[in-house]
């Protein structure tokens, strides 16, 4: 568990069912598929709530000339480092927040051009999953891979939580799902073989 | 009306006989070229007063015809490249000014450490910024303040190495500012001697300096074998047509083996000669910086009087751009970069434009795109096709 805020990086374009960030570097932490993410909206105090659902790297010609050649150390670390590598990571958003209440519902506004967008501390993890509601939103997503996202956001919830209190969370997001998914045996099992912990 | 370029179809085709038709009578000129490198290579001391005067390449100790292979190069190195970009000012836009962004890498071969990647941005807008000398600062003018800028930027992290240090620094292009030609005799003067300071500073810095012009079109060369050819008579070589006058040195030199350079000549350049100090009289020479087995790639480097007459610096100078430019294959990589860190992008143009708005309303100036200026960018956005 850390209680230490990441920034992952600006926003790029944004919509009210998500937006995308640019960040330079790959870290190890960040950005990770599925984690919470927050940014500020444009209301003194609102916050955005988001699931990183896509990482990718875009294509570059002049990296593109490196490849396969015997590149010396040091163009490799300034590909890595000095070169504007185009990192760019999509989100859904999952819910807003105006200060004292949250919602799991879509932002009446989407987060300001060049905003950050941050990674929520383990507290924030686990009051914005105190409820399940969010799930609902994953579900009806088109543009995410939907169970690996809704499989991702749970361990990850249940990661912010002390051991046993992971476990209890793990249980009542089986139940939640298995109330969504009761018309879908079949991918309900999927979903959950992949939650049960070993 | 956009670009019809069915129209063009035609001319293209045309275009690539004519290329091909010229192809076997550029052969014979190169052919005739490298002769004539032969046969007068010994001629250079006879050529030299001559040459000047005829605006030709200036013959140095070395034979015309000398080929000098890639030299060792050192294992560790530090190779500081500067390029630049700039915005033009424009009385169409809401306020005049101008913006010099320099791009410069520091690379040190061989530390594996990361390069120093480095830009300099810098908005003209003051009187003094504008004009220079009385003069409007724009064109050739601005072109002035980019390479002033560019060779101060370059001195900069020069004087920032350690002396110890084996250091090349190199600019994109030209170590003549040969856009001072149609200026006033003291803006020459005073421009030329702001250029030399910083090349002082490098050398002072301990650091060697060279410029690297990428497929040269210059034909200084041919001139000086035209020249030669008319036994070194300037009014005989004046009068007579000169066969080799559409031929670009570079071409003759493609027979350089890989890594090898030419002999050294001097640059004819009246900004040289009228406004460099000796010590600073630029030197040039052309370098094949393709790899072994790869078509050739000539570039045209020129370094100060004293790097060419330092063999020791003269040799870092050919080896390091040549390591350089094998890490792309045929162009030094810091170069690249420099390039790419000045480079002002159509978006960060737009962004600059939107600081620039931002920053004039804030300051309560109340100014307007001139019409001409206002209704290209409504026909320029998104050009819809012809007819």
């Amino acid at each position: 568990m850390s209680d230490n805020r990441l920034n992952v990086g600006r926003v790029l374009r944004a919509g009210t069912q998500g937006f995308v960030v640019g960040c330079e570097v790959l870290q190890p932490e960040i950005p990770k598929f599925g984690t919470f993410v927050r940014a500020e909206g444009v209301a003194p105090g609102s916050v955005i709530y988001g699931l990183i659902y896509n990482v990718s790297l875009e294509d570059d010609l002049f990296a593109r000339h490196f490849i396969g050649a015997d590149t010396p150390e040091e163009v490799v670390r300034d590909q890595r480092v000095n070169r504007q590598v185009p990192i760019e990571v999509s989100v859904l958003a999952v819910g807003c927040g105006d200060g004292e209440t949250i919602l799991h519902c879509l932002p009446p506004q989407p987060p300001v051009t060049l905003d950050w967008l941050t990674q929520c501390t383990d507290e924030e993890v686990r009051t914005f999953t105190s409820r399940l509601d969010y799930f609902q939103l994953i579900l009806g997503a088109r543009q995410v891979p939907i169970d690996e996202l809704l499989v991702a956001s749970v361990r990850n919830a249940a990661a912010a939580r002390a051991e046993n209190e992971g476990e209890t969370f793990l249980v009542d997001a089986g139940r939640e799902l298995a109330r969504l998914l009761a018309g879908d045996p079949l991918r309900l099992e999927g979903l959950l073989r992949r939650l049960r912990v070993d | 009306v956009t670009l019809e370029l069915s129209r063009l179809a035609e001319q293209m085709r045309e275009m690539g006989q004519e290329l091909a038709t010229r192809e076997e009578e550029v052969a014979n000129l190169i052919a005739q070229a490298r002769q004539w490198l032969t046969q007068y290579a010994d001629q250079g001391e006879k050529l030299r007063h001559p040459a000047r005067e005829f605006h030709a390449a200036i013959p140095t100790d070395e034979p015309l015809d000398a080929v000098h292979p890639l030299p060792a190069v050192p294992e560790r190195f530090t190779f500081i490249a500067a390029d630049g970009a700039e915005i033009q000012p424009d009385s169409h836009e809401l306020a005049y000014y101008y913006l010099i962004n320099v791009g410069a890498m520091v690379y040190r071969h061989g530390s594996g450490q990361t390069p120093e990647a480095h830009s300099r941005p810098t908005i003209g807008y003051t009187e003094d910024d504008l004009y220079d000398h009385d003069q409007l600062v724009s064109g050739n003018l601005l072109d002035i303040k980019r390479d002033l800028a560019e060779i101060t930027c370059l001195a900069d992290h020069c004087a920032a190495e350690s002396p110890d240090a084996t250091t090349v620094a190199v600019v994109d292009g030209t170590l003549i500012l040969w856009t001072l030609r149609d200026t006033p005799p003291a803006y020459q003067r005073a421009k030329a001697l702001d250029y030399v300071r910083q090349l002082d500073r490098i050398r002072e810095a301990g650091t060697a300096v060279a410029s690297f012009i990428s497929r040269p079109r210059r034909g200084e060369v041919m001139r000086l074998l035209h020249l030669a050819d008319e036994g070194g008579e300037v009014k005989q070589a004046n009068e007579k047509p000169n066969s080799l006058r559409h031929l670009p040195d570079y071409a003759v030199f493609e027979m350089l083996s890989p890594g090898a350079r030419s002999a050294l000549f001097v640059s004819p350049s009246s900004i040289n000669h009228e406004h460099y100090a000796p010590a600073h009289k630029v030197h040039f020479f052309y370098l094949n910086v393709a790899a072994e087995k790869s078509a050739p790639a000539i570039a045209r480097i020129e370094v100060p009087a004293w790097i060419a007459e330092d063999s020791s610096r003269l040799d870092l100078v050919h080896g390091a751009i040549v390591a350089q430019a094998r890490i792309t294959g045929d162009y030094p990589y810091a170069l690249v970069r420099a390039d790419e860190l000045a480079f002002i992008s159509g978006p960060e143009r737009e962004a600059f434009d939107d600081m620039v708005v931002s920053s004039l309303i804030r300051a309560g100036v109340h100014t307007a795109l001139s019409p001409k200026k206002f209704y290209k960018t409504l026909t320029r956005q998104g050009k819809r096709k012809f007819r």
